[in-house]
């Protein structure tokens, strides 16, 4: 069983400062998507429990430099090979030039039974990729993934909803989307880290897929990136400690932030 | 067990060092760093000084993310009420090669590590040493994770606490006596509010040490950097001098009260605060310094206590890039040579021996001992600022002869048994 | 502004496991001079209700001035793990 992960590499949001109410996006560093990890763990253990499988990252950015680190840690935590998409068009991209990317990368790639990806980003968690390269591909796509055993019509999943849970089936190719409780992403060694990097890595650009920068623009435009202005509630509970205790519970079921 | 040429603990710029020379000579190197990059750790006062290790790797330093070459050196003796500022504005300090810059570690230690992946060396960030490996005196490896990790030659750069080292017996545990605690804010200024009230050209940086009162008497200093557009405002306290007061004082109180001073206020002001930090420094020089190297082993940089701190100039990282070099230079010829003994990594400490590096530090041996005289900040300090307040002061009453008070206020305060012995003893600094 | 909020501008990822442990019977049988309450920079050592020392391990700068200036052996004090810790930006 071929299966692709596709992985996104984020700035680590906790690094960042606000200054005059906008965000210093200099010099933070980057970090793998969380959910991402788990997809790659749910991809090696796969192919751990199928066999005669490989497990193939698949990343777009718009330089090398930003995905090295993503690339090396989940090779180092098992992927077998790693597919670069790399091009500066892919700066200015959106959810639907990511997807278009992925799609055409996959078709080059040709193979490929599963695409794993995370049910969405550590930054904007839009959650629209996974579901918008399977319509591109024309291949079932099952969201929201808490267990999956290949077997069936190819692969049996137990999907998280709010309320149940929903097991089903899908034939292969398929692209699946996971949810964190999956599993516990594995922590690579650190001789697996120097080794990651002797493992196959292909890198292409937009124009090796056949794709025009034009079909990456990004169809929205930023107008303002400003920080919310927090404003406080000031509310002051008086009396003893069992009526501010309960006023506390009544203002916090009020606001919503308890009892929904 | 698996194994690498060899493994470098801790990504600090002595770490990084080394692994930047290994790499350069083809090396398999493994750096191993806690923090989420280099330098996420580490903090500095903070100014290097290139001149010292501009020709080891020369051609790095074009590109390294400095922020101001110090071109004005003040220092100020602080005394009850009163302080004196000298000023030094040196034509040469202001002209390339500048001698020190001003530095922010997350920047510069960033910008080292990428530069030794360049070159091919692995840094390992996230990821922290749990243990070095011993096999009788002799030093296998590391711990990780749960991973053992094999190499030739392990280089210590564990930072100056050196809790792994001092675990497996290869140095001794910091002491009070040896160690200041420094820390400091940063406070974001616009470059031009800092090149107008440090009176510097363009691009050009201040350094400014304070004395005496600063630290209510206790030995140790207060320090301002100038950056590309922010200030490092910061307290160095010998640790024995705090528990040695009498009356205690919150380590943290000392820096704000420095900065509510009536002549530090206006330096501040303005400046948004964006991070508060801390760190060990050890001072104890030369006589602190533990075994350099053994069987499979070197220990470099603050872990090995390479740092002298001689009131006006305060050195560390410059040590730690030198301290790295040679260790580089040694690994490689005993790897070379297929001898990674004591034996084989002796070239190390005569490497260091024979450079600035423990040349200086022997030359302010005794520069520890005058240190811990307290009246080196309450009695001059305030002697030398009151002496000047004095000539300065027009009262009511007719004054004296301008020799007379200063005579008087030199007999004073200077020409007593006491202070010509400690002037006496200062000879040898 | 006041140690906390000096603090609050620090990056701190914060681990489960504390990376900083008291041993409060040595601080109680035989430490006087408790020098952890005034020598970190941060503030973090408080002695709670019952009269024991309690350290906020969360808003560490890793320094280890407690450390070195604990005459008594009363902490247990390592570096968090990888991960973990305070992040310093500028440093």
């Amino acid at each position: 069983m071929d299966i692709v992960v596709s992985v996104k590499t984020n700035l680590d949001l906790q690094m960042i400062r606000i200054k005059n109410r906008e965000p210093v996006l200099e010099a933070i560093p980057y970090k793998t998507g969380d959910l991402d990890k788990n997809a790659v763990e749910a991809a090696l253990q796969l192919r751990d429990a199928v066999g005669e499988s490989k497990v193939i990252v698949l990343t777009v950015a718009e330089s090398n430099r930003k995905v090295r680190e993503t690339i090396k840690e989940v090779l180092a935590m098992g992927a077998d090979e790693a597919v670069l998409i790399v091009d500066p068009a892919l700066e200015s991209t959106d959810q639907a030039g990511v997807a278009r990317t992925l799609a055409a990368a996959l078709q080059k790639i040709g193979s490929y039974d599963l695409v794993l990806f995370g049910e969405g980003s550590s930054d904007d968690y839009s959650g629209q990729v996974g579901p918008r390269v399977a319509e591109l591909l024309g291949v079932p796509q099952i969201g929201y993934a808490r267990q999956i055993t290949a077997g069936g019509a190819g692969v049996l999943v137990e999907r998280s909803m709010d309320e149940y849970i929903e097991t089903l089936e899908a034939p292969l190719p398929a692209v699946l989307t996971v949810v964190s409780e999956i599993n516990e992403p594995r922590i690579p060694s650190l001789m697996n880290i120097m080794k990651a990097g002797k493992k196959p890595t292909e890198e292409w650009s937009l124009a090796d897929l056949g794709l025009d920068p034009a079909a990456v623009a990004s169809s929205c435009e930023t107008l303002s990136n400003l920080a919310e202005e927090q404003d406080r509630k000031h509310i002051m509970l008086e009396g003893g400690a069992a009526e501010q205790a309960a006023g506390l519970v009544n203002a916090l079921l009020k606001e919503g932030i308890v009892g929904r | 067990m698996e194994k690498v040429d060899c493994i470098i603990v801790g990504g600090g710029l002595a770490g990084l060092s080394a692994a930047y020379g290994l790499a350069s000579e083809g090396l398999e190197v493994m750096v191993v760093e806690r923090g989420d990059y280099s330098g996420a750790k580490n903090v500095t006062g903070g100014r290097l000084y290139l001149s010292p290790i501009r020709d080891i790797y020369p051609e790095l330093w074009e590109s390294a993310p400095f922020e101001r070459p110090v071109t004005r050196e003040l220092v100020t003796l602080m005394g009850d009420g009163a302080s004196t500022t000298i000023e030094l504005a040196s034509d040469r300090f202001a002209t390339a090669p500048h001698q020190s810059y001003t530095v922010l570690r997350a920047r510069l230690d960033q910008w080292l590590a990428d530069q030794v992946m360049e070159k091919g060396g692995m840094v390992i960030t996230k990821n922290r040493v749990d243990e070095i490996l011993m096999e009788g005196d002799k030093v296998i490896g590391i711990r990780a994770g749960g991973d053992d990790i094999g190499a030739d030659v392990t280089i210590i750069a564990e930072g100056v606490l050196g809790l792994l080292s001092s675990k497996v017996g290869l140095r001794e545990q910091p002491t009070a006596r040896d160690h200041a605690l420094g820390y400091k804010e940063i406070l974001e200024l616009p470059s031009s509010v800092i090149q107008d009230r440090w009176h510097l050209n363009e691009g050009e940086g201040a350094a400014h040490l304070f004395m005496g009162e600063v630290t209510k008497g206790m030995m140790g200093g207060g320090f301002l950097y100038t950056n590309k557009d922010s200030i490092s405002l910061g307290i160095v306290v010998g640790m024995e001098a705090m528990r040695e007061r009498t009356e205690k004082v919150e380590s943290h109180t000392l820096l704000d009260a420095f900065k509510e001073l009536p002549h530090i206020r206006p330096l501040v002001e303005g400046g948004t605060l964006v991070e508060y930090s801390a760190h060990a420094i050890p001072e104890g020089g030369i006589a602190k310094v533990p075994k350099l190297f053994g069987d499979g082993y070197l220990m470099v940089g603050d872990a090995a206590g390479l740092a002298l701190n001689a009131l006006l100039t305060v050195r560390g990282m410059d040590f730690a890039i030198a301290s790295g070099f040679y260790a580089a230079r040694a690994v490689a010829d005993a790897k070379n040579r297929g001898d990674c003994s004591a034996a084989g990594l002796a070239q190390y400490e005569q490497s260091l021996r024979s450079s600035f590096v423990l040349k200086d530090l022997e030359t302010a041996k005794e520069i520890p001992h005058i240190m811990e005289n307290p009246r080196l900040f309450t009695h001059y300090p305030q002697a030398v600022s009151g002496l000047l307040e004095k000539l300065y002061t027009i009262g009511p009453h007719p004054s004296q002869k301008l020799s007379s008070t200063v005579i008087g206020g030199v007999r004073k305060d200077f020409m007593n048994a006491r202070t010509l012995k400690e002037l006496l003893a200062m000879r040898k600094i | 502004m006041n140690i906390e909020a000096k603090l609050g501008l620090d990056v701190f990822k914060i681990d489960k496991e504390r990376h900083i442990t008291i041993d409060v019977e040595v601080c109680n049988r035989v430490c006087t001079d408790k020098a952890c309450l005034y020598v970190c920079p941060a503030h973090l050592y408080e002695i709670d209700d019952q009269g024991n020392n309690t350290v906020n391990f969360e808003g560490c700068l890793e320094c280890g001035t407690c450390l070195i200036s604990c005459d008594h052996q009363a902490l247990d004090w390592h570096y968090p793990r990888g991960e973990y810790g305070v992040q310093y930006r500028m440093g």
